[in-house]
């Protein structure tokens, strides 16, 4: 990630293209810029030293690419904004894009519940964050507001609680309901724990899908849809945002959805190789996931065969 | 501010004891408490917060917060609790206008032409208004969820009882007793 001023910004992306990177992310605040991008690891060198000559600094984000959901039980004051905000601030600093969540009916011990339709929401990210209380019969009571999510979950808790280690895929205790923000340097250490944690997750999950590998990466669709004028001109931050199986494209599901799918790409229609469904949040974006290599070739099979008489 | 937590769990008592203490110093009733006492019990759940009052809630005047002096047609006051002090100048704002009331210091405040009048009884705060603070300060100090409480308010020593579903017989009794307990603690101050 290059941290620095708009000076030479231009130059940055072109010269990114030029050794065949990818810009994942660009933030412009005033005169500051900052760029997420994927390059090749030959390169790495002498991109820094080209960021270094405009005044900029590079380092590491292990989490680019990713969009992770930090969610807590409603978006009340008892669990706003700490410590959610300050989980989802260190996921950013390491190149995740956040989005924070409450529950419509997540507080309480015996009351707490969370709706079909929030699940799904949830599972739009690469992955989510559960921050729960401080009281551990709370917390274990808590556990079904989590189970049945399909991308990895991250339970934060005060206490560690017993017996749910198999609900989730990992958990850090020690960061509880908080008024103040995380600022002392053993809360810091839970952060970065959080943020060491969320990273081995996803990880493992980029290996699973490199067992089946996606017929195209999510970066190439990015190129192909910053081409599509009505993303190009989208004035929403970030109008594309990386998954690891797929991308959020923040234009109308209905009018859209067409335009992109017809959209070719290794002279395949976009449509084909990947699902294109509208947000569950709402309309105004459109998920699209891609389907791995073997899909792509049992779909071609199954029509071939239909094909032959 | 001294604050008791009787809990079986050892995290969530902890924490919470430091949690109250912040959530008080946040809003600014700390200074007012003399004493806390928190019961935990989240398996049931149910959550006892009492509180011990440095002074009893009353209606507070001008003449509890500040010295007065007439001197011909004008008043004097010198504050001497500047946590009133935006209140007197509303007070006084409210009745006499901006041009007759003059803030010469951060202490020291002239009223022209407000000669004869018992300025000293105009009420600044009212004991209500500051009890319903305190109660305020310790409902958002409970756990979210639990939304079902009952208020107990005796002298110094506000309880409050609160649970998540029913409030029963029993729940109340024991918050009672509590509040007794705590009340007892106070007369013997």
């Amino acid at each position: 990630m290059y941290d620095g001023g708009v000076y030479r910004g231009e130059e940055l992306n072109e010269l990114i293209e030029d050794i065949g990177g990818v810009v994942i992310q660009t933030t412009r605040s005033s005169q500051l810029l900052s760029v997420t991008m994927s390059i090749p690891s030959e390169d790495k060198k002498m991109v820094t030293e080209f960021c270094k000559e405009l005044g900029g600094t590079v380092k590491s984000v292990p989490l680019a690419g990713t969009e992770i959901a930090v969610v807590g039980p409603t978006l009340g004051r008892h669990h706003m904004p700490h410590p959610i905000c300050d989980i989802a601030e260190s996921l950013r600093r390491q190149g995740a894009i956040t989005v924070v969540m409450g529950l419509a009916r997540g507080r309480g011990k015996l009351t707490s519940q969370i709706s079909l339709e929030e699940k799904m929401i949830i599972d739009e990210y690469d992955a989510a964050i559960f921050s729960l209380g401080n009281f551990k019969p709370c917390v274990e009571a808590k556990t079904d507001l989590f189970s049945d999510i399909r991308v990895p979950v991250i339970l934060v808790s005060g206490p560690r609680p017993d017996g749910v280690d198999d609900k989730c895929d990992g958990i850090v205790s020690g960061v509880g309901r908080k008024v103040s923000r995380m600022r002392t340097a053993p809360e810091r250490d839970k952060l970065d724990e959080i943020v060491d944690l969320v990273e081995k997750v996803l990880d493992d999950k980029r290996r699973f899908l490199d067992e089946d590998p996606l017929f195209i990466h999510p970066a190439e669709i990015k190129l192909l849809l910053e081409e599509y004028e009505p993303v190009s001109m989208c004035l929403r931050p970030a109008p594309i945002v990386l998954h690891l199986d797929g991308l959020r494209v923040k234009v109308g599901y209905e009018e859209h959805r067409e335009n992109i799918g017809n959209m070719m790409i290794y002279g395949r229609r976009l449509g084909d190789v990947c699902r294109l469904s509208p947000s569950k949040i709402n309309d105004s974006s459109i998920i699209i996931k891609i389907k791995t290599q073997s899909e792509v070739r049992q779909e071609d099979l199954e029509r071939e065969g239909a094909d032959d008489p | 501010m001294d604050i008791e937590v009787i809990s079986e769990d050892k995290f969530g008592g902890e924490t919470y004891k430091a949690l109250f203490a912040e959530i008080m110093s946040d809003v600014g009733k700390a200074f007012h408490m003399e004493k806390a006492s928190l019961v935990l019990k989240p398996e049931i759940p149910l959550f006892i917060f009492s509180v011990q009052l440095r002074t009893e809630h009353a209606d507070k005047t001008i003449a509890d917060v500040a010295n007065i002096r007439e001197e011909g047609d004008a008043i004097h006051i010198t504050v001497t609790d500047e946590r009133y002090a935006p209140e007197i100048m509303k007070e006084l704002w409210e009745r006499y206008g901006k041009s007759r009331v003059d803030q010469q210091t951060r202490f020291d405040i002239e009223v022209q032409g407000a000669g004869g009048t018992d300025i000293g009884s105009f009420i600044v705060a009212s004991g209500e208004e500051y009890l319903k603070e305190i109660v305020g300060a310790v409902w958002r100090s409970l756990p979210e969820g639990i939304k079902n409480r009952h208020t107990f308010i005796d002298g110094k020593v506000i309880t409050v009882v609160a649970t998540e579903e029913i409030l029963v017989p029993r729940m109340l009794n024991e918050g009672l007793e509590h509040h007794k307990r705590m009340t007892g603690a106070a007369k013997d101050v």
